[in-house]
């Protein structure tokens, strides 16, 4: 068990800049989630903390240890690869046990610990067969099951579901919790899936281009994104943008745009005029015959339980999700009001959270 | 068009036109050979009649009675042993410290493959200079240790003859496994050796447990083709000991040319390449079966 502390991160491959001064911490039995589009640091701030990348600057911390320099095997962590990386040439349970065998651990116990593992990740039948012999999940659970038996101090993983088809993935994303539950073990999960951050994440570090846009659990992140970037990545479908300004009409502050007016509450910290986005995310937008955004159906999805009804509102193009009994066809005029409270305003200069 | 053209010579769908210029080349270069060999080990050359006659299994038989052949059998295996167990970790070695982007290692590289462009008679020479008694360098230095008594040269005392020619071998064709176990390397993923590092192991464990399994295949390689080249030795011995002193470097393909070209016996000659033909079969397909690996 361990904390983890990044102090002002920096990675430069060659000439190239890829991460500046990133700073975090992250507690004992934490499961945290780096999540962010490809290319954005996300996997090589991972591999820095396992040691298979340089730090190029800053103070990386397990425990108490500044680990900058400590080889990976000494850094007392586990990680689960994209690729699952197994050793082609071993079986199951020599994969497995292959941590525990290096440690000179007694024959006894290492079996006892790969059956142990085996049997949570419903691995037993596949103990004598090699990784060339197993399925894309199975693989990926033999991965599982080498970090499982090594008692780190901190899991890695890197896009471990990446490479498994949607239902298997939904199945693992579960089993990888559930253990997290069970073991406590501090973990640090990178992905791209914002589902994956979404339901599985303590804590989500949001990541664009090196840098760090947002931290805070998913309820955080995803009711109040701190800047348009986190809004626009966070949630599907997307959140809807209109660009305008903030007015007073009739004494409330009012987010006015072309063909478009919306009540805003009145502890708005938007000064009058202020140039800003509007963001709604879908899911916030309801019919209604008072609604004050009147719009233009253009088409209809279900996508099971709900429909997306994408519209032309004054030029705009928007999507609102409503329950499948609401549904519109194409043409029909509609009329949708906000939420309460699930306006979020940007500023237009700056990009950054205003209310 | 250019295109139509270049299709009007590969009309034929027919498998024979494009086998023929092959099957060809082997019927006449290795099938009619190996037949007539046969034929032969079952004749014999008759200078005063200059004629070959019918002797049946004689050939055989006398090969079967022959300490000389018996004794060439042995010097064989001795040298393909020692030189195979040389070249194989002297190669690893050397291929695992090379195998990085150090400065300097890229031309070093490159360097290796010198030794193997020189035609292996010639480096019989070098050596057999370097080796000479009273003005070769390997022979100075050695006594100079104390390692070699003067009134005993290398190459003409039959305790340290082998050993003599094998040094110029194992010179000559490391370079050929280095080369080879470099490529092997270099195809190798990274991924497994980073989870074994995470995994805790050290560097010899990941030597051991990872990168020789995973090199296995090449390695198999390595030995069949070095292995099979190793017993036809000739060259070497033929040039720096003609087999001597007494007959303690006369391998077997040495023999055999010797019963061929200088006794004129064409049919035992021909009988012993053909026991040299079938123990190199034999054992290439006994290391292939036992060698195969799984992954």
């Amino acid at each position: 068990m361990a904390t983890v502390e990044y102090r002002n991160i920096a990675k430069n491959f060659g000439h190239v800049e890829v991460m500046k001064d990133v700073s975090f911490g992250i507690a004992d039995r934490e499961f945290v989630v780096l999540l962010g589009p490809s290319g954005c640091g996300k996997t090589t701030l991972l591999r820095m903390t396992a040691g298979l990348e340089s730090v190029t600057n800053g103070d990386l911390l397990i425990g108490d240890r500044r680990v900058n320099d400590v080889h990976p095997r000494d850094r007392d962590i586990a990680m689960v690869f994209q690729n699952y990386a197994l050793y082609p040439t071993m079986k199951v349970f020599d994969n497995i046990g292959f941590s525990l065998e290096v440690a000179k651990v007694p024959k006894a116990e290492i079996r006892k610990k790969v059956e142990w593992a085996a049997e949570i990740l419903n691995l037993t039948p596949y103990l004598g067969r090699y990784p060339k012999e197993l399925s894309g999940g199975q693989r990926q659970r033999v991965a599982m099951g080498r970090a499982m038996v090594r008692n780190a101090a901190v899991f890695l993983f890197d896009e471990p579901l990446s490479n498994l088809d949607a239902k298997l993935r939904t199945h693992m994303r579960v089993e990888i919790r559930q253990l997290h539950n069970r073991l406590g073990t501090t973990t640090i999960y990178v992905t791209h899936d914002q589902i994956e951050a979404m339901t599985m994440a303590d804590k989500i570090v949001l990541m664009h281009a090196g840098r760090i846009m947002q931290i805070g659990t998913p309820d955080e992140v995803y009711e109040r994104p701190n800047s348009k970037y986190v809004a626009d990545f966070i949630g599907s479908p997307s959140m809807n943008f209109i660009a305008g300004a903030v007015e007073t009409a009739g004494g409330s502050p009012h987010f006015v745009a072309e063909g478009v007016s919306i009540g805003l509450s009145p502890e708005i910290k938007a000064k009058p005029g202020q140039k800003v986005i509007m963001g709604v995310r879908p899911h916030d937008l309801g019919i209604s015959d008072a609604g004050e955004i009147k719009g233009e159906v253009v088409l209809s999805e279900t996508t099971g339980a709900d429909v997306q009804i994408h519209l032309r509102v004054a030029g705009y193009d928007a999507v609102a999700v409503v329950p499948r009994d609401e549904r519109r066809n194409a043409g029909a005029a509609i009329n949708l009001s906000v939420l309460p409270g699930k306006v979020h305003l940007f500023d237009a200069a700056t990009e950054l959270r205003v209310a | 068009m250019r295109v139509a053209k270049a299709r009007r010579f590969v009309v034929s769908d027919h498998p024979l036109p494009w086998l023929l210029p092959l099957v060809a080349i082997l019927l006449v270069f290795t099938v009619y050979p190996l037949i007539y060999n046969i034929w032969l080990s079952f004749h014999e050359f008759v200078p005063r009649r200059r004629a070959l006659e019918f002797v049946g299994t004689e050939n055989w038989v006398q090969l079967w009675n022959d300490t000389r052949f018996w004794q060439s059998l042995v010097i064989t295996f001795t040298y393909f042993a020692i030189a195979l167990v040389f070249e194989l970790v002297l190669g690893m070695a050397i291929a695992l410290l090379l195998d990085s982007d150090g400065f300097g290692l890229g031309f070093l590289r490159g360097v290796l493959t010198m030794t193997l462009v020189i035609p292996p008679a010639i480096v019989g020479m070098m050596y057999l200079l370097m080796e000479d008694p009273q003005f070769g360098v390997i022979s100075y230095l050695l006594q100079s240790i104390g390692l070699l008594n003067p009134n005993n040269p290398i190459l003409a005392t039959a305790s340290t003859a082998l050993a003599g020619v094998l040094v110029a071998e194992i010179w000559q064709w490391t370079p050929f496994m280095v080369l080879i176990f470099l490529a092997g390397l270099r195809a190798l993923p990274p991924e497994p050796y980073e989870a074994a590092m995470i995994d805790g192991a050290s560097s010899f464990q990941i030597f051991r447990r990872i990168t020789l399994p995973m090199m296995s295949k090449v390695i198999a390689i390595a030995v069949l083709v070095r292995g099979i080249d190793l017993f036809r030795v000739f060259d070497y011995v033929f040039v720096m000991t003609s087999g001597g002193p007494g007959a303690s470097t006369y391998s077997l393909s040495l023999y055999a040319w010797q019963q061929t070209f200088s006794f004129v016996k064409w049919g035992y000659g021909a009988t012993l390449s053909l026991v040299t033909l079938v123990i190199i079969l034999v054992i290439a397909n006994l290391f292939i079966r036992i060698a195969k690996v799984r992954w």
